[in-house]
């Protein structure tokens, strides 16, 4: 009985991962650094900051004044401080403790601070509200020399003569410090806060003296209230920290048995071992991808429990969210882990396409850095504080999930952008693990004496193919899922007004990306542009079928739409920017819309999805997978959930009509009848006209009229009747899957 | 059993030049056979191997296990080949008992099948004092019995070996080339690659003296010195190479 792909897998990264929790290294690496360096680390840093605030805000500090009669008013200001006079030398952890809780002067608003986590911060705060022992030494006029020159850590001038209740006088106090010198910035900051109090002190008196109630010289009093629960406060803090903590041990444990389980694995010979076994490249690869996956998950969680232990059993919880109540978010940690899923596979799956592309364990690891760095700069940009889960970041791999991470930590649960960012995140991972099996089988790579690995990439050593393999198709996919987005999303910002204009920067677009780029790229990989966009006549079935589906999908898609507004609805935002999109679509001329809605992303869509993508996915999948990952595409590149099961569904229709049919044409022309009935029916210049005068408002919400419903529904069975029916004799023929059978890999060199 | 016919392997190089490894190879090992594949180093040698394996594609030329061709089927011909090199890595953190275990599912075999199969080559390979130990802590004879275990492990009707005894003690050397009598006696079709020509003098019905990729002889041993009128194999193999090297022959 010969076992199958998935239990051939289920073998592999069983014995993978037994294989690399053997290895100490990768031990130490995930269990033992989290578990034990980590809060070692942590609570070492603690212990060595409490000790520097503590000893700053103790010290004894020297203050130079010019002469004797500044010291003896120095004297007397210090002494008479009722903040000192309170505990007199007031211990170290009071201070310390009290300086690290509250939030410092000037910052009492509605937003929340950033925590201060150095140690000099927290001492400056400290000596302002309880300030150290001074010292004053008498220098004549060099008190700014005696700073300085480090004879004092302060210099205080009194410009005119000195503060008194009796008089109306204000006088001036020069405070001189060194800035580079935080002993001199502590002792500056103690010193103004005893001097700030002494003012205080005087106008109190001066007013009372007077008979004048305090609040004259206060009329306004202000008290900032935060509102955030200690839920969310807590969310916020862990939000700062927590996604960097997620990318970065993530990677970090996934590093280690990516380079063992590829480049490791050919550098000690075992590779050959295992290539001689009955088992597809694209199994080894997968099984290697589960196992490390799963450590680069298992690092990860094993982090943040010993950094969330560490947060809340060291103390440093209380420190971060500056003295208030920690709650965790615990409803957030299901969805957290669940996004650490696609963000681990992710990594994993680019670790072993790199790992996968080296000879050996050395020149692995020198592909890992530039790794690393792909990885943090998202991260970071994700991490900057306003950065909001929208426009580019939505799709931008890492940084997504960064922030969507952040969001969740705040309580923010959008469905739609989970989904967005899971999905995403997918097709990005779904590309590297197809391009780490293409790379981990090549003979260049698996061994050294049969080629170099230049030659993977040298156009004249490509063999001709019929069409792109899936690990290219899937590339090429993701990059222009990415640019297509961010192109479409600057749009608006370059200054581009809604109009014709605009509708012809979208066609370029699709154009460039969609048409002329998968073109290119064919040429390039010596792939037959006639068989990966099927560039063939179809049969009349094909033609017919490609009516039934054009004419009557708008009508389904619309009650589709409405039935699925009742639960899953489109945000009023979004609705409202569609609307007003359609209000300037409905001022252009209906040829103009047919061309550009309906014309241009007929063919650019067809060709690419259906013809390019297609054709690559078909080459390593059967014909069911290859439509329901085609039109998972499809749909995703819609950019909104509530549109993927409507354009999902579509693109499925479309990729039936080529499979069936072997030919684009037929999967073009019902597309562009889809679109341009769509666009038509609603217009009022166009069929909307026509429409309301045989019973159908389409401009209205709502469903269509049942005849309308059941003669489409009918129309488009006939459709799909007509594509099942096909003779699929004819398809086997030149399926670009058959064909390619024979020389499946694109970077294999000419033979 | 085996066939190669025009079996040709072009190598591209990063200077855009071409390098044909293996020109136009044909020859055919019939089962119960030991055919020796003789040539000096860069010959071509392991890259035919691989290419019989399915290690490698061919640029061009075809070869049949069986009858089934390694190129439309790598996957079933694979299931009939035992292959065997000396740097054949073993997982070192893994002992032979899990390592043979690992490639016994691989290889489809039932659980009881695969333990009783394992069991008698443990007994016959005399692995028993070594089978529970890691394989990083094996010695290179103690590793090389390990992979000829599991080169035989599914039974294949069909062993490639190259440079077996490559680095081995007199007595783990002794072993393995009695081993390679003993199955090619069971019927088993051998294809052995060695440097060592006394190996290929004892053991090979026929010798295919290969050079610079082409094949430049083949015969029994007894035909190769009627073809050169040299006795040893020795001789024969340097009349034979240096006719066909440029700079030796003048």
């Amino acid at each position: 009985m010969r076992m199958t792909r998935f239990s051939r897998i289920n073998t592999i990264w069983k014995k993978e991962l037994i294989d690399t929790l053997r290895d100490r290294r990768t031990v130490v690496a995930m269990v033992l650094v989290p578990m034990v360096l980590y809060p070692a680390m942590m609570l070492g840093s603690i212990g060595a900051f409490e000790l520097q605030v503590s000893y700053l805000v103790t010290e004894e500090y020297t203050v130079a004044v010019p002469d004797p009669d500044t010291r003896q008013w120095l004297r007397h200001v210090i002494d008479s401080d009722p903040a000192r006079r309170i505990d007199d030398n007031g211990t170290a952890e009071e201070i310390v403790e009290r300086a690290a809780t509250q939030p410092a002067e000037g910052t009492e608003s509605s937003e929340q601070p950033e925590p201060e986590r150095d140690g000099a911060s927290v001492a400056k705060r400290g000596v302002r509200e309880r300030p150290p022992p001074y010292r004053i030494v008498v220098v004549g006029e060099h008190v700014v020399e005696a700073v300085t020159g480090g004879a004092a850590n302060v210099g205080l001038v009194l410009r005119g003569p000195p503060p008194r209740v009796g008089s109306e006088n204000s006088s001036q106090i020069g405070v001189a410090f060194d800035e580079s010198d935080i002993r001199s910035e502590i002792a500056a900051s103690g010193l103004e806060g005893v001097l700030a109090r002494y003012a205080e002190r005087i106008l109190l008196q001066r007013l009372a003296e007077r008979e004048i109630d305090p609040s004259f010289v206060a009329p306004l009093q202000i008290e900032s209230r935060n509102v955030a629960s200690a839920e969310r406060m807590t969310g916020s803090v862990l939000g700062r920290i927590v996604p960097l903590i997620l990318i970065v041990m993530t990677i970090t444990g996934a590093i280690y048995p990516a380079i063992d389980l590829t480049a490791g694995e050919r550098e000690r010979g075992t590779l050959e071992t295992l290539m001689v076994a009955p088992v597809a490249t694209s199994e080894l690869v997968f099984g290697k991808f589960i196992v490390i996956t799963l450590i680069g998950l298992l690092s990860a969680l094993l982090n943040l429990v010993s950094i969330g232990g560490t947060i809340w059993l060291g103390g440093v919880g209380s420190m971060l969210a500056q003295g208030q109540q920690m709650v965790f978010p615990l409803g957030a940690l299901p969805w957290v882990f669940l996004l650490l899923v696609p963000l681990a596979v992710l990594f994993s799956a680019v670790l072993l396409a790199v790992c996968s592309f080296a000879r050996s364990f050395k020149e692995a690891q020198n592909y890992i850095a530039p790794v690393m760095m792909a990885a943090l700069i998202p991260g970071v940009v994700g991490i900057l504080p306003g950065t909001q889960l929208k426009g580019p970041i939505l799709i931008m791999p890492v940084a997504n999930i960064v922030v969507l991470t952040r969001e969740l930590f705040l309580g923010k649960f959008d469905f739609g952008a989970i989904a967005i960012v899971a999905m995403s995140t997918s097709l990005y991972a779904g590309a590297a693990i197809a391009i780490a099996t293409k790379l981990f089988g090549q003979e260049a790579v698996l061994f050294a004496d049969s080629g170099s690995i230049r030659t993977l990439f040298q156009r004249k050593f490509f063999k001709p193919r019929p069409a792109p393999s899936c690990a290219v198709a899937l590339l090429v996919l993701a990059l222009v899922y990415t640019l297509n987005f961010y192109v479409q999303n600057s749009l608006g910002s370059a200054g581009i007004v809604p109009g014709v204009g605009y509708l012809g920067a979208i066609a370029l677009t699709l154009a460039i990306l969609m048409g002329l780029g998968p073109y290119l790229t064919t040429l390039y990989l010596r792939a037959s542009p006639l068989e990966t966009f099927r560039l063939r006549a179809p049969t009349w079935a094909g033609w017919a079928a490609a009516v039934c589906f054009g004419l009557s999908t708008w009508v389904l898609i619309r009650a589709w739409f409405t039935y699925q507004e009742t639960w899953l609805p489109f945000d009023p935002r979004i609705k409202a920017q569609l609307e007003a999109q359609l209000g300037w679509i409905s001022s252009l001329h209906p040829a103009t819309l047919v061309f550009f809605l309906a014309l241009v992303p007929a063919f650019c869509e067809e060709l690419f999805f259906r013809g390019f993508v297609l054709s690559g996915v078909r080459t390593a999948l059967n014909r069911t997978w290859s439509v329901i990952i085609v039109a998972l595409a499809f749909g995703l590149s819609h950019y909104m959930i509530q549109r993927l099961p409507a354009t999902a569904l579509l693109g499925a229709i479309m990729a039936l009509l080529v499979v069936q049919y072997r030919s684009i044409y037929p999967a073009i022309l019902a597309h562009f009848l889809h679109n341009a009935l769509t666009t038509l029916s609603t217009h009022p210049e166009g069929l909307l006209p026509v429409l309301r005068g045989i019973g159908f408002d389409a401009a209205a919400e709502g469903y269509p009229p049942t005849g309308w419903l059941i003669a489409a529904a009918a129309l488009s069975l006939v459709g799909l009747s007509l594509c099942l029916l096909a003779p699929k004799a004819a398809d086997r023929g030149s399926d670009s899957r058959q064909a390619g059978a024979e020389g499946s890999d694109d970077l294999v060199p000419v033979q | 059993m085996i066939r190669v016919e025009g079996l040709t392997k072009v190598f591209p190089t990063p200077e855009g030049v071409e390098k044909t490894a293996v020109r136009d190879l044909s020859f055919a090992v019939e089962p119960g056979e030991i055919y020796g594949l003789l040539g000096p180093n860069g010959a071509g040698k392991t890259t035919s191997l691989r290419m019989i394996s399915g290690l490698l594609r061919p640029t061009a030329g075809r070869v049949y296990i069986g009858g089934v061709d390694v190129t439309d089927d790598p996957e079933r011909v694979k299931r009939s080949i035992g292959y065997l090199t000396a740097n054949t890595g073993l997982y070192e953190r893994l002992s032979p008992l899990e390592f043979l275990r690992y490639f016994a599912t691989l290889y489809s075999m039932q659980r009881d099948e695969a333990e009783a199969k394992i069991a008698g080559l443990i007994e016959w390979l005399g692995m028993e004092s070594f089978a529970a130990m890691r394989c990083g802590a094996l010695s290179t004879g103690q590793k090389q019995r390990t992979n000829i275990a599991r080169a035989l492990l599914a039974d294949p009707p069909v062993l490639i070996m190259d440079e077996p005894t490559l680095g081995l003690d007199v007595l783990s050397n002794r072993l393995i080339l009695e081993l390679i009598r003993t199955q090619a006696r069971a019927g088993k079709a051998i294809l052995l690659s060695t440097h060592a020509l006394d190996e290929i003098e004892t053991m090979c019905q026929r010798i295919g003296l290969i050079h610079d990729g082409t094949l430049i002889a083949e015969g029994s041993l007894d035909a190769l010195r009627t073809e050169t009128g040299k006795q040893r194999l020795s001789e024969i193999f340097l009349q034979l190479t240096n006719a066909h090297d440029p700079v030796l022959a003048d």
